[in-house]
Formats: structure tokens, C-alpha cells, sequence
């Protein structure tokens, strides 16, 4: 169902870039500053260089929002281009104003990108973007945190006159931290000093951080360079030596001063290499920003390509067939393989670009974690894996609202307080994990919990008031569970703000299933819960089986296909009046295609061929007239008045044939089993 | 203002398209509106040529299962799978036959793209303003009744012709 984009983004090209561009930005923005105040509450030292990675986040999305000309972004990006160089110049102080109103800021920003191409509701957000200004004014306005300047006899003073702002900054910080500062003067070959250079700097900034590095006067002769290199670390003038070797030599300007630096804080080492006034104009990545449209297209074609493929494929049979075109045939059919062969490449290739890793939507989860632990009161960790797991970018998108809900589910209805933890002698901290992973063509997400758990009880309790079950009627556990999945139920009287209203998991499983998948849940009571969500890897070329119904043929794709048989009627038995089938000694439900699509009748075959389709646990016997082979099908949405087509989850077109269904497997069994079996 | 004459009948579709493709030219402005006229049941039926993206000719629809009688099914155009609308029944007219003229409109809705059968188009034509009148107090789909010469020529409102959550 590679389904187009519409409205919301319907802007022009250059927006859309924007936005797209923007939205980059501000994600690293967020990560950044989630990584900042993760250091902070955990009491280590601030990586100085997150600060200038922020630094340099806001300078490129003011510079962007300029050249697009949109002002509140631009004089917002500007305003706290000036607040975080406040903060890595030390003139503003580390905390919790400044760091509020950078997170208020990162949220406008989300908000004025989702509006860009509304003037009207641009706009609307001036008084926002005022007080904020306002607010960051007041944090520029306030006294920043300047240690004194220490007194550092064992610096050259020419030396320290050569520091820019920001290196006395940092300076002072390590200083007042109590760690040792050191000359460390090296000469190199001028021909290949940046190599040599390079290398050292590595080396020191592996135990230390690197302050300033400056060519020292003197004795420069001509075909050699001098350098002073300022290191701040916890090591001593002889471990230092140890470490840079024959290179250099090491002064010591001050030394450590004396115990240990604070509480268990780690070297926090400068990742980045180079400072924004030497940022080279060359881009680092080798990547290609893409428009997910022009991958569509691309796919499209591809499919198209593939079932051009297909009828090629057809003629060689036909020219084969007949011993008078069959040498024709036999040359044609090599031809055929080798263009078959590379299309699959290609198709491969072509898929393979539209797959992302599972990273960005794990990152936006855990932010809405973070955000909502502190609005619920409770203490949660989150714990995330198989975030590398790639799935195609569509199907990423199209996940994120169902997994943030059963996410927020977790979060807001499944855990306990941390009082109520205790009080059952479980760890106060709760844990949510998120796992992701590959299973055959499928991606599975899950979401567990170790909160108290459904309460199976009460989900009895609605079932039965809704008329769902008969008062005492006995049924399975996990049926029971199975529950959660009916519209209505939600076993919470009341509507929380987290969890949204009139949104329940029959919402989630009824997206799951538009988009071929499915979701479960198992639940322990007290233990927790775990949700999986099955999705397919991608949904741009499936493999189908086309099947005949009277005049008309469908397509089922394979990925919900479990096997296919040929059965006599007389194998069918019944049961309350429902046909099911003894598969191998176990039970399968069985409905007739024609039927469940509301066709005709028409004349029952002698034999009936039986499709066995299955989606997460559940399996359904599908019988159908005729079985008409495999094909690579490109499924694409429906597009007209009827919005939703029960049953059917797109069309695809089949050489000579026009338009052909795909059927929606997951929607049948629902239909087909009811809330009881249904998946 | 003045109806221009209308356009010949081998000249519609290529005003058609070309109206369809431009759109600002003939866009509905104070002075009027761009229309195309079609028949259904022997009258005359338009629609603003602005939301026109093409006129086909009929092709095979495959039927699709469950839904009101008026969808004929689905269609392929150029990749893009679209549903057919069988016009006449959605005015709550007899079923279309189809004949050597029936032609598919194809619109551009909400929902993406949406074909109209239609008995023949017939022309283009620009509506003035004061030619346009106000529908009967029954009328359910059709937006105004334009006065060409001695006849008239029901607009439709294609929006509300598409709205078939609203109609259950």
C-alpha cells in the first residue's frame, strides 16, 4: 500500500525541503540537548562539546530559516544562537532557565515547522515566539556563573593572552574542577605536521581535554613547526609523557589538585574534531537527502518494470510451447532470465534505499518517555533494543502513532506508582522495553512492561455488560485478553490526557491490520505485559497468490499465506454450523471466498482448493475456485469516494487483466472469526 | 457578460484537457465559471472544468465486493487504481447502458482521483455570472442551473456528488 502523501505537507518543493531539512536539525537538537540534561541529572560533567553541538544546531537552522525567509524561526534560531554561546563561553550558567527555555524553544520550533506553507497559523504563534523571546532575554540578563580566573603561574602569559574567549572559558572550567593543566610543546616536519599533529591531539584528548592548541614562536626553523598544545586531564607529568612518547615534551602548568575529582565523574571527552570557526564548507556525510515521494516513484516504476517482466515471461511460455517458434523461444528465454535476474537487483536495490533503521522513532519514544514520567509521577526506565532493526520508511511512519499509543498505555495505565511498586515489593523504578527485530519477512516491535498487568477480571466484567460473553461462559485466557482488542471495552472509566480519548488498542489493531500486520498481548497479572506488533519489512512489491472466484480473480500476498491445498467437499465438516477442517489434527476454521466477499453463488467445483492464511496467531481456511499462480504485485491504494473498502487492502494491476483486488487478510479473519479468534 | 459560442463538439476534449491542465485561465472567477457539460438520462449535466483531469474513454472496471450499487468498481489509469462512479445512479437516475459515447470523467476529489460515467460530453463552455440561477428547494446535488439559451444545464456539486459518508 505505498499510499501518497497528501495534504499536510502540500507545500511547494522548496518548503517541503525546508521542512524536511529543518526537521533534521531540530531532531539532532533534541537528541543533543536530551544527552545534556541526561548528564546533568546523573551528576556528570557536561561534554563541552554537546554545548557547541547545539551551538552549531541553532547557527544552521537560523542560517536555513533566512535563506527561506521565515522570521520567527530565524530570529528565534538567533536568539538562542545567543544563549548557548553564552553558555559555552561560561557567561551564561548551565542550568535549569537557560535549559528550560532552550527546551521550550525546540518545542516552538516543532510547532512553527508544522505550520510553515499557513501564513494564518504562523501567525498565530507571535504571542508564543514573544514570550519566549522574552524569556530568553531574562536568562541573558541574568549574572552567569564565571569562576575567577584561577591563577595559573605555570603558563607562559603570551601564551594565555593568544586564548580566545571560549578556550579561557573552558580553561577556567577544568581548573575549577581540579584537574591538571599541561603544556605540551611538539615540533613537527612542516610538509606533514597536520598528520603528526592530528595524532597527538587524538592521543591527549583520549585522557584529557584539549583546550587550545597554538603554534609556538621561536624556534620555528624552515622546514619545521613548533606547537603548544594547553591539555587539562587528570593525569600526571609522567603519565603524560608515557602517553605522548618521543613527540613532545610535557610541562606541567598547575597540578591536579589534591582528591579526587567529583563523584564518579567520568573524563567526558570532546567528540568533535574541529571548532565552527575552522568548519570546513565540505559536507561530511556522503548521504543524499531524498523525498520520499521521488522513492515512491521510484518504486512504482520498478513495479511496473516487474509486471511488464511478468508478461514477458508469458510470451516465452507461449513461443516455447509451439515447436515452430521454439528455438525463437529458447533464445528469448535467456534473454529473459538475465533481465529477470538483473530486475530483481534492481528491486532490491530500490527497496533497499527506502529502508531505515528503527532509531528516530525509539528516539521520539523515549522523548515522549521522558516528557510524560515527570507529568504521571513515576519512575520508569526505558529500555530499548534492536533499534538498528531497519523496516521501510513508510511502514516507520505509518507505526508511530500506534506504537506511541500502546507506549503510552504502559506508561500511564500499566505501571504503578512508585509507592504501589513498593508496596508490592517490586524495584520503585518501573521498566518499559521497547525490542525490535527481524522474523523472516517480518519486522516484530514489542512493547513490555513490568507493571501490574491486565486486570482479566474486570475485562470479564465490561464483556459481559457489552453482551460480549454469557455471565460464567468459560473462556480461555488469552481469548480473554484477546479482548482488549474490541472496540469499547477500555476497562478505564475515566479519559486520561495521556492516553487520549476515543483512541483504543481496537485502533491500533485495526491499523496494524490496514498495513498487513497484526498485534497481540500476553499479560501476566502483577508480572506485566508484553504487546508485539508484526509488521511486514515492506509493502512497495509483494509477492501474491492470485486466486479465482467465479469471474473474478484476487490477490492474496504471500506473506499471509501459510500453505495451499486441494481438498474434496466431503473433507469439510462442520461444527454449530461452521465449517472447519481437520489440518493435520489440528482445528482450522474454514469460509468460503465467494461468501465473505458477499459474491454470487455460482457452481460448486468438484474440488476445492483451500488457502490457508494467517496473520500473528490466527489461521483461516480461505476456499476459492481456482489457484492462479504467484506474482510480484505492486499494491496500491484505492483512490476515490469510499474511504474504506472492508476486506480489500489496495489493487494492483496483472498484465491483460486490469486492476485486480488485494484482498485484506488480516480484516477477513476479523470479520470471518470475530472478537474471539480474531487477530 | 456573454456566453462565447460554444465550442465544437470534435474540439472538447482538447479544451478540456487543456483548461484541466492550465486551470488559471479558465478558473471560476466573479464573472463566472469554466464548465464542462455532459448528458445523463437525455439532460444536460456540467461540471466546473477545474476539477476535470481527463476524459477516457470506457474500460474495463473490475467490480469490487460490499460496496453501494452506484461504485461500479475500481479502474487502472496509467498505474493509479480509481473508482468508477456510475453517475446516473448517484443522481438516483436508472442505471446507466453503455453506449458508442459513454465517456469516464475523471475528477479530482478529496480522496484522490474519482471516475464519473457519463452518457457523452457533450462541450466546454464559459458560464457568465447572471446566467447561473439558484437550484429548486429539492435539489440535492446540483449547485446551480445554468441558462443556456432555452435550456438548462444542472452544475453539480462535486464535492457533495463524493461525500458518501454524509449520504448514509
Amino acid at each position: 500500500m505505498a499510499k501518497r502523501r497528501t495534504g499536510k505537507r502540500a507545500g511547494g518543493r522548496a518548503e517541503r525541503e525546508f521542512v524536511s531539512e529543518a526537521e533534521d536539525i531540530l531532531e539532532r537538537m533534541r537528541r543533543e540537548l536530551a544527552d545534556l540534561s541526561d548528564a546533568r541529572s546523573a551528576g556528570r560533567a557536561v561534554d563541552p562539546e554537546l554545548v557547541n553541538c547545539l551551538f552549531r544546531s541553532a547557527h544552521s537552522l537560523k542560517g536555513l530559516a533566512g535563506m527561506f525567509g521565515l522570521d520567527p524561526v530565524h530570529d528565534l534560531a538567533h536568539r538562542l544562537e545567543d544563549v548557548l554561546d553564552g553558555l559555552r563561553l561560561g557567561r551564561i550558567a548551565l542550568e535549569a532557565p537557560a535549559l528550560g527555555a532552550i527546551e521550550a524553544a525546540s518545542a516552538l520550533f516543532a510547532e512553527l515547522l508544522g505550520d510553515v506553507g499557513d501564513p494564518e497559523a504562523l501567525r498565530g504563534h507571535g504571542a508564543a515566539v514573544a514570550t519566549l523571546l522574552e524569556r530568553i532575554a531574562a536568562v541573558q540578563a541574568a549574572p552567569g556563573a564565571q569562576a575567577p580566573a584561577p591563577a595559573t603561574p605555570g603558563v607562559d602569559p603570551a601564551l594565555l593572552r593568544a586564548l580566545t574567549e571560549y578556550e579561557e572559558h573552558r580553561l577556567r572550567e577544568n581548573l575549577a574542577r581540579g584537574r591538571a593543566l599541561a603544556v605540551v610543546e611538539a615540533g613537527f616536519e612542516l610538509a606533514s605536521f597536520e598528520e603528526g599533529l592530528a595524532e597527538l591531539s587524538d592521543a591527549l584528548r583520549e585522557v584529557g581535554e584539549l583546550i587550545a592548541t597554538l603554534p609556538a614562536p621561536g624556534e620555528s626553523s624552515g622546514t619545521g613547526i613548533q606547537f603548544s598544545l594547553l591539555v587539562a586531564s587528570d593525569c600526571s607529568a609522567a603519565e603524560l609523557a608515557e602517553l605522548v612518547g618521543e613527540r613532545a615534551e610535557v610541562r606541567m602548568a598547575t597540578p591536579a589538585a589534591s582528591g579526587p575529582t567529583p563523584a564518579g565523574a567520568p573524563v567526558a571527552p570532546a567528540a568533535g574534531r574541529e571548532t565552527p570557526e575552522t568548519e570546513s564548507l565540505q559536507s561530511i556525510s556522503e548521504s543524499v537527502r531524498v523525498d520520499i515521494r521521488k522513492l515512491d516513484e521510484l518504486m512504482n516504476l520498478v513495479g511496473e518494470l516487474v509486471v511488464a517482466r511478468g508478461a514477458l515471461g508469458e510470451l516465452v511460455g507461449r513461443l516455447l510451447s509451439d515447436p515452430a517458434t521454439g528455438r525463437a523461444g529458447g533464445d528469448l528465454a535467456r534473454i529473459h532470465r538475465d533481465i529477470e535476474r538483473r530486475l530483481r537487483e534492481l528491486q532490491h536495490a530500490v527497496l533497499d534505499v527506502r529502508m531505515v533503521p528503527l532509531r528516530q522513532l525509539f528516539e521520539k519514544v523515549s522523548r515522549v518517555v521522558r516528557k510524560l514520567r515527570n507529568e504521571l509521577g513515576k519512575d520508569v526506565r526505558l529500555d530499548l533494543r534492536g533499534a538498528e532493526t531497519e523496516l521501510d520508511k513508510f511502514l516507520v511512519e505509518e507505526i508511530a502513532d500506534p506504537l506511541m499509543h500502546v507506549v503510552r498505555n504502559a506508561l500511564d495505565h500499566a505501571l504503578e506508582s512508585p509507592e504501589e511498586r513498593r508496596a508490592v515489593g517490586k524495584e520503585a523504578q518501573g521498566t518499559i522495553r521497547l525490542a525490535a527485530f527481524q522474523r523472516g519477512n517480518h519486522v516484530v516491535i514489542e512493547v513490555s512492561d513490568d507493571g501490574r498487568g491486565i486486570d482479566v477480571r474486570a475485562l470479564r466484567e465490561r464483556a459481559e455488560a457489552l453482551g460480549l460473553l454469557r455471565p460464567g461462559e468459560v473462556v480461555p485466557d488469552e481469548d480473554l485478553l484477546d479482548l482488549v482488542f474490541t472496540p469499547g471495552i477500555s476497562t478505564r472509566a475515566q479519559v486520561s490526557e495521556t492516553s487520549g480519548r476515543g483512541v483504543g488498542m481496537d485502533v491500533v489493531r485495526h491499523n496494524l491490520g490496514r498495513l498487513g500486520g497484526a498485534v497481540e498481548v500476553d499479560s501476566k497479572p502483577g508480572v506485566g505485559t508484553t504487546v508485539s506488533m508484526t509488521l511486514p519489512i515492506t509493502l512497495a512489491i509483494v509477492q501474491s497468490l492470485i486466486v479465482g472466484v467465479g469471474e473474478q480473480r484476487f490477490a492474496i500476498p504471500l506473506t499471509s499465506v501459510q500453505e495451499t491445498l486441494l481438498l474434496e467437499e466431503s473433507a469439510i465438516q462442520h461444527s454449530e454450523g461452521r465449517a472447519i477442517l481437520n489440518l493435520r489434527g489440528e482445528v482450522l476454521p474454514v469460509r468460503w471466498l465467494r461468501r465473505e466477499l458477499g459474491l454470487p453463488e455460482g457452481a460448486a467445483p468438484a474440488r476445492l482448493h483451500l488457502v490457508v492464511a494467517g496473520v500473528g496467531e490466527s489461521r483461516l481456511g480461505l476456499l476459492v475456485d481456482r489457484l492462479e499462480g504467484q506474482r510480484d504485485t505492486v499494491v496500491k491504494p484505492i483512490q476515490g469516494p469510499l474511504a474504506a473498502l472492508r476486506g480489500i487492502a489496495g489493487a494492483t494491476e496483472l498484465p491483460g487483466q486490469g486492476a485486480v483486488l488485494v484482498l485484506d487478510v488480516a480484516a477477513l479473519l476479523a470479520d470471518a472469526l470475530g472478537w474471539r479468534e480474531a487477530a | 457578460v456573454s456566453a462565447p459560442e460554444p465550442a465544437a463538439p470534435s474540439r472538447w476534449e482538447a479544451l478540456a484537457r487543456e483548461a484541466a491542465g492550465r486551470g488559471a485561465g479558465l478558473a471560476p472567477t466573479d464573472a463566472g465559471v469554466a464548465l464542462l457539460v455532459f448528458e445523463l438520462a437525455g439532460a444536460l449535466h456540467a461540471l466546473p472544468v477545474e476539477r476535470v483531469r481527463e476524459i477516457v474513454r470506457v474500460r474495463p472496471v473490475t467490480p469490487v465486493p460490499r460496496v453501494p450499487a452506484e461504485v461500479l468498481g475500481v479502474t487502472s489509469l496509467r498505474g493509479e487504481i480509481v473508482q468508477v462512479i456510475d453517475l446516473r445512479r448517484r443522481l438516483g437516475l436508472a442505471a446507466a447502458s453503455l453506449g458508442r459515447d459513454s465517456r469516464v470523467v475523471v475528477v479530482g476529489g478529496e480522496r484522490g482521483a474519482a471516475g464519473l460515467l457519463v452518457d457523452g460530453v457533450r462541450e466546454v463552455l464559459f458560464a457568465g455570472g447572471a446566467d447561473l440561477l439558484a437550484p429548486t428547494a429539492e435539489a440535492r446535488a446540483v449547485e446551480a442551473l445554468y441558462r443556456r439559451g432555452d435550456r438548462f444545464v444542472s452544475v453539480l456539486d462535486l464535492d457533495r456528488l463524493l461525500d458518501f459518508d454524509a449520504a448514509r
